[in-house]
């Protein structure tokens, strides 16, 4: 220990040096590594579009292409112009033809490029700013502050900006290793303890000096932590330890039900249908879903000879198997990391939140510690199993074991992890699960099902405190819903807030339920009960939903499939005709708009075909930013005197800057032919332009933009008042 | 006739203010010089009357029956008319100038000599030689000899009267042609003529034109003409006008009776050039068919007299044939205009002054150019009257603007460059596309979209009135927009800003649900799950861009989505083995309440009878499309470059 004492005089010094030289050294071979695949990819990007000219070369070898003779341009009839060539020399006679002007061929107006879209995309804020805009020398020598206070806007941050300070995990890694080997070859030099130490885990004086060049990044006992979490996940092969085996593959575990479906229910966006979907950064896990299928799970009959079920019958001595706690080893979201091969620094575009938020999200969701909400959950699960199982729960199943000779089956790792998921869906329809299995026979399964008991979760039989479902719900909704819109309409200010699902279980919506509070009505995603008060309840028209009489039409919303059951949007999925007009923008039932250079300014959509008044004609998409971001991202696009922002609602703005659609192109005019409406679709504002007027085809399409860039919300209040039929 | 430009400013400009002024005017007008009116067939144009040559009004009552009637009545009619009629030819002067007449006006006479003859040219016989020609001397007149057309009273002028009687076929020979041959005799002895030509001109010019010749001294001259009253094929060749023929010297010798036949006049190659008009003598006259001596014109004169009966309805139809030689009749009026007259609006008769006057740089200067007719200055079409003029200009040069201010000689036409013109393109949507990417891709016959036109349409018009083009200030606006609604400009692609082709019109190509970047995103999202495995990564890839590709947007769309999900990702799950991984998504869907567990039951036996099926035909061409489908997934499944 002396010798530390004393190496710790001069040590720190040398190994800051160390830790200096060896970081720049790996930072400079990062940049080399970076820069061949920058290369490489820049060569296979190149040899792709060689490849697509190619193609469309030989379509053109096909074609025979003659240039045309203009037979006498105009220009000749004044006075012809000639073209002179002297040589200078008296031998050679000077050549002169006549002159032939091509017409000037006007130019298209500019166009930064930006990505299709027909659905809003969701992106997060971003913390550096990505490329310091150019907009011309004069006005950046006018004006040099400009620029400055961009920067400040993003606390300094330029992407790319890296001259020192910057380090990330795998460098990190890298450089400890690195000078891992130096202190190995020191320490044989100086002493020989610790040695076997040191093999495992580098000394303390690496991170002491990494702490030390790089203060901001933690004392060196985080980064020993950290050190020691990021080599051990390199450790046990390819998988990280929380990533369950494919249930396909060859490796697959015996896990438990939640482990299985994990990555499913963690992933899978109810709102969108996709997984990981571009639009909702936070997606509800179904445990906390109601279950409201009342299917019948058992077949009555058996399956056949060999079926379970007569061994039930043979059999009189019941055994109900005992109710234990599933442990649950599996908890937190989704992680989402580089995969090993590619590089460079964080995902910028990621449209969900960053990993360290989401988790914490769905831990909350999903119950932090098994422990505090297992038994909630297993109460949920009662509850929600109760309704449905009545019928298989009541024919009482008696588990025993057979006291014929077993059929001996080799269950395989997938196998009994395959049989917990449907055992959780299927309950005791045995017959059912093996013909899902395949492998395996009912009774097989039924036998694994008795050894299995003691750790299955069931539902209880008794119900607990759901009261019953009663019929009466439609009628006593329809005759307050109307009263309630109204009220909503009064009440409204001009302020219309995102709308997040609600889950605050075992609570009803009242004055806490954030749905309430962000006075938006409770849509079917919310985990609150379908009878909540605070639920829209869709409409019942029979006519085209295009009037105040439709109660979505009054309510700025958009009829829901699944709640407006009568007028037509649930139905006619593949064909444009659908009796209901309210329902344009959730199935994308745009006009097809056609983009010319404007006859006001720059370039100009117009329309293909002619519209009605009123009708839709698409929706405004973009990336959907928060209104900081927006802020920040305005600036920048109010001195390109060029903004496609346009308010969602009071926590998003839509941008269709870099990614949108052809609407994006309208200009605005103060005599529009064009109105925008924030609609509320299934759950999302979503923006739609609409024909103010009949128009004709080829007409240029304009909207005023101060209505919906500054204060959407009000137009949609506007649009209210003015009476439109 | 040549514009006549002249400077309104009355000051005397300097040399550089002339310049920098007509640079001004190029400035304003070049540009948009260059330009090409949109092709009409302006006889069915409403608005150009005059240029449509047959009448509508009739149709409808129109009856096969009436042609019987028509050809009975008009054959009776020319019967009557042939008996009856006269021609008669009234002259107004003999036009022969010399240089400097007002020197030698004492030592010249007023009047020339005229002897008029009619040539028939009769069929020939079978022993003749060349085809016999007969000369009827039909009289002789004192001619004025370069008359002042502006004094003299039209009653002064000698007239001669043929009959119609002459034009009778003959008994002997069948007469093929008939023509009038007229001789003019000048007292004075000719001493220089600069021509060489040795046809006789027939030609017809504007009276008002003078002639200019370089001929002196003194003894007699004779000069000729002859032209064709009917020709071979018993066509009417001279109608109701004023004629100014070229006449041509001849030598002393008079005129060989064998050479001077039709053939041999008219078998010259060559055509006589435009200038003999201008060098060689004319004379002017007035010819009308006359129903009886002294009487007025008789309206259908210009029938041909037939005297074949087989030939009557073609030469009916086609009254105006092919001429032998040309001949620009003044102010003809062809029959069917004629009849027509009742019903144009009346316009002045006279000859119309139309000033052209250009305002440019802030209205500040002016140039003013006249011209006497009514063509389109920018075109050149004849627009035949003031109205159709205004109207053409206004729709088919719609650059400009023009306004019309009535003048005391005529009109006043005041053209400024039209600043709202909007510049897209006005005409045939299919021409767009002679514009930047296909000016010279063009080579011939190319295949086109279907363009479908209105062909018939009958709005409301308004009565023709020229009050229509005075400038007024309220609709100004209105009558500067484009009139053509429709797509009449180029468009672009709106991912590539490649001009559209016409075939490429009716396909809304950038509007995919499903863009490629989209697809390979959600796939490079999931790919970089590191806690998710691989059997998870590749179903949820696959059933993100089959929801993508059909845009599912109900719950209770989800069971029919997921069995559609098997029906064609199915067989990819069963040949990647994913099918318990498709199982676990299923039973997930159900856990959020999407499908019904009848769903899992249909989907999973439906995979496993997609799974059964490749087995069998896994070598056949299924089992390689299979394959393909496979490595095209792959590729697609390809981690995009990271930035």
């Amino acid at each position: 220990m002396g010798l530390t004492g004393k190496r710790s005089e001069k040590g720190p010094v040398c190994w800051r040096k160390r830790v200096k030289s060896v970081y720049m050294r790996l930072r400079q071979l990062k940049r080399f590594r970076r820069a061949d695949e920058i290369k490489s990819m820049f060569n296979s990007n190149r040899q792709k579009i060689l490849q697509r000219t190619d193609i469309l070369n030989q379509e053109w070898k096909t074609r025979r292409i003659q240039p045309v003779r203009i037979m006498t341009s105009v220009s000749s009839l004044r006075g012809t112009r000639e073209c002179t060539v002297d040589s200078g020399f008296s031998e050679f006679s000077s050549q002169v033809i006549p002159l032939k002007t091509l017409n000037a061929v006007a130019s298209i107006p500019v166009m930064y490029s930006w990505s299709p879209l027909q659905q809003n995309f969701m992106v997060e804020d971003e913390t550096v700013l990505h490329n310091i805009p150019y907009m011309g020398d004069e006005i950046l020598d006018q004006d040099g502050t400009f620029i400055e206070e961009l920067i400040k806007n993003y606390d300094g941050k330029v992407h790319g900006d890296r001259e020192c300070g910057f380090i990330n995990d795998e460098i990190f890694v890298e450089l400890v290793t690195a000078l891992n080997q130096h202190s190995d070859n020191e320490d044989e030099e100086e002493d020989q303890h610790d040695t076997e130490c040191s093999k495992k885990i580098p000394s303390d004086k690496i991170f002491e000096a990494i702490s030390s060049v790089f203060p901001d990044k933690g004392s060196p006992e985080e980064l020993k932590e950290k050190y020691k979490e990021l080599t051990e996940q390199k450790l046990p092969g390819k998988l990280p330890p929380e990533c369950t085996p494919n249930i396909d593959g060859p490796n697959a575990r015996s896990v438990q039900r939640e482990q299985s479906l994990h990555s499913f229910h963690t992933l899978f966006c109810r709102r969108c249908f996709k997984y990981d979907c571009f639009l909702h950064p936070f997606h509800a896990t179904p445990n906390t879903y109601k279950c409201k299928n009342t299917e019948s799970l058992t077949d009555s009959k058996p399956c056949g000879h060999n079926c379970y079920m007569y061994l039930i019958q043979e059999s009189s001595a019941s055994l109900v198997p005992e109710r234990a706690k599933t442990p649950s080893k599996r908890v937190g979201g989704r992680r989402r990391g580089r995969v090993a091969n590619s590089s460079g620094g964080s995902r910028p575009s990621t449209p969900t939140v960053s990993a360290e938020t989401k988790d914490t999200d769905s831990d909350r969701e999903a119950g932090g510690g098994d422990v505090n909400d297992k038994d909630e959950e297993d109460k949920k699960d009662e509850t929600t199993n109760s309704s449905e199982s009545n019928s298989c729960w009541q024919t009482p199943v008696k588990l025993k074991v057979n006291s014929e000779p077993a059929e001996h089956a080799e269950w395989s790792g997938a196998d009994a992890s395959l049989f917990r998921v449907l055992i959780g869906t299927y309950y005791d329809n045995f017959c059912a699960i093996a013909r899902l299995i395949g492998s395996k026979t009912c009774r097989q399964v039924y036998e694994f099902r008795v050894k299995e008991s003691s750790i299955i979760a069931r539902a209880p039989v008794d119900d607990v405190d759901t009261p019953p479902r009663k019929k009466k719900r439609k009628h006593r909704l329809w005759a307050t819903y109307c009263r309630k819109i109204q009220l909503k309409k009064d009440g409204s200010s001009n302020h219309v807030y995102n709308y997040q699902p609600c889950d605050h279980p075992r609570r009803p919506c009242d004055s806490s339920c954030p749905c309430v509070t962000a006075q938006n009505f409770c849509e079917k995603f919310c985990q609150c009960s379908s009878e909540c008060q605070n639920r829209f309840p869709g409409c019942r028209c029979k006519a085209q939903c295009n009037t105040k009489q439709c109660p979505c039409y009054l309510a700025v919303r958009e009829c829901d499939p699944d709640l407006c059951l009568t007028c037509g949007a649930a139905e006619h999925w593949d064909s444009k005709n659908v009796s209901c007009k309210n329902c344009s923008i959730q199935r994308g039932a745009k006009k097809h708009l056609l983009m010319a250079p404007s006859d006001v300014a720059g370039w100009g959509i117009f329309i293909k075909e002619p519209v009605q008044k009123n009708e839709f004609i698409s929706e405004y998409c973009g990336e959907i930013i928060s209104q900081d971001e927006a802020d920040r991202r305005g600036k920048v696009y109010d001195k390109y005197m060029c903004s496609f922002l346009f308010n969602l609602n009071n926590d998003f703005v839509v941008d269709a800057t870099r990614k949108g659609n052809k609407i994006r192109f309208a200009n605005h005019s103060v005599n529009p032919n064009c109105y925008a409406k924030v609609m509320m679709v299934n759950g999302d504002h979503r923006i739609g332009i609409f024909a103010k007027r009949a128009m004709h085809t080829g007409e240029e399409l304009f909207f005023d933009y101060r209505y919906s860039q500054a204060d959407a919300l009000k137009y949609v209040g506007i649009e209210r008042e003015m009476e439109i039929p | 006739p040549s514009p006549v430009v002249a400077m309104a400013s009355v000051k005397k400009p300097k040399m550089e203010e002339i310049q920098a002024d007509h640079e001004l005017f190029l400035q304003a007008f070049e540009s948009e010089y260059v330009l090409s009116a949109p092709i009409f067939l302006h006889r069915s144009l409403t608005y150009m009357p005059l240029r449509n040559p047959r009448l509508n009004a009739k149709r409808k009552m129109y009856k096969v029956d009436e042609m019987l009637l028509k050809v009975e009545k008009m054959k009776g009619d020319q019967e009557s008319h042939s008996l009856s009629s006269h021609l008669q030819l009234t002259f107004t002067g003999f036009f022969h100038k010399i240089e400097k007449p007002s020197v030698n006006s004492e030592n010249e006479q007023n009047s020339v000599s005229l002897e008029v003859l009619l040539v028939k040219v009769c069929h020939k016989k079978r022993k003749d030689v060349s085809c016999p020609v007969k000369q009827v001397p039909t009289g002789k007149k004192q001619v004025p000899l370069n008359p002042d057309c502006s004094q003299a009273k039209p009653a002064a002028f000698p007239s001669l009267l043929v009959s119609s009687n002459e034009f009778e076929p003959n008994n002997s020979h069948m007469v093929k042609s008939y023509s009038l041959l007229f001789r003019v005799s000048r007292p004075g002895r000719r001493h220089l003529s600069g021509e060489p030509n040795g046809n006789i001109d027939v030609l017809g010019e504007l009276p008002n034109r003078k002639t200019r010749n370089a001929l002196r001294g003194d003894g007699e001259t004779t000069f000729i003409a002859q032209m064709t009253v009917f020709d071979k094929n018993r066509r009417l060749q001279l109608l109701d006008g004023e004629y100014e023929v070229s006449m041509q010297e001849v030598e002393e010798c008079p005129v060989n009776k064998k050479r001077a036949t039709w053939e041999t006049i008219l078998d010259g190659k060559r055509l006589p050039p435009f200038e003999t008009l201008s060098q060689g003598p004319t004379l002017q006259f007035t010819l009308r068919w006359t129903g009886d001596v002294g009487s007025k014109s008789t309206a259908p004169v210009a029938k041909p007299l037939t005297t074949r009966n087989s030939d009557a309805g073609a030469t009916e139809s086609r009254p105006s044939g092919p001429r032998p030689a040309p001949l620009a009749v003044k102010d003809s009026i062809s029959t069917n205009i004629q009849t027509r007259k009742e019903q144009i609006l009346v316009e002045p008769r006279q000859k119309l002054r139309v000033f052209y006057q250009f305002l440019y740089n802030n209205n500040s200067r002016q140039q003013t150019e006249a011209r006497d007719d009514l063509h389109c200055p920018w075109c050149t079409l004849n627009c035949r009257r003031l109205y159709s003029l205004l109207k053409h200009l206004k729709l088919s040069h719609s650059r400009f603007i023009f306004s019309y201010v009535p003048h005391p000689k005529g009109a006043r036409i005041d053209v400024s460059v039209n600043e709202c013109y909007d510049g897209s393109y006005v005409g045939n949507p299919q021409d767009i596309h002679s514009q930047p990417g296909f000016a010279f891709s063009r080579n011939g016959p190319v295949k086109r979209t279907a363009v479908t036109h209105v062909l018939v349409c009958r709005p409301k018009r308004s009565k023709p009135s020229l009050s229509e083009f005075l400038d007024s200030e309220e609709g100004e606006v209105e009558q500067q927009r484009t009139y053509i609604s429709g797509h009449n400009r180029l468009y672009f692609h709106s991912d590539s800003c490649m001009p559209l082709r016409p075939q490429e019109m009716e396909v809304d190509s950038e509007d995919e649900r499903d863009p490629d970047w989209l697809r390979e995103k959600t796939v490079t999202q999931i790919e970089e799950f590191m806690d998710v495995n691989e059997g998870e990564k590749e179903v949820m890839k696959l059933w993100n861009l089959h929801v993508m590709k059909h845009g599912f947007i109900a719950d209770n769309q989800m069971n029919q989505a997921c069995l559609l999900f098997v029906e064609k990702c199915g067989a990819q799950i069963a040949h990647r083995n994913l099918c318990r991984n498709f199982l676990l998504h299923m039973v997930s869907m159900h856990d959020f309440n999407l499908v019904s567990i009848g769903t899992i039951d249909k989907a999973m036996a439906r995979l496993k009878e997609i799974q059964g099926a490749p087995r069998v035909e896994d070598n056949s061409i299924d089992g390689h499309t299979e394959a393909q489908k496979h490595s095209k997934c792959q590729n697609l499944l390809r981690s995009a470059p990271s930035d």
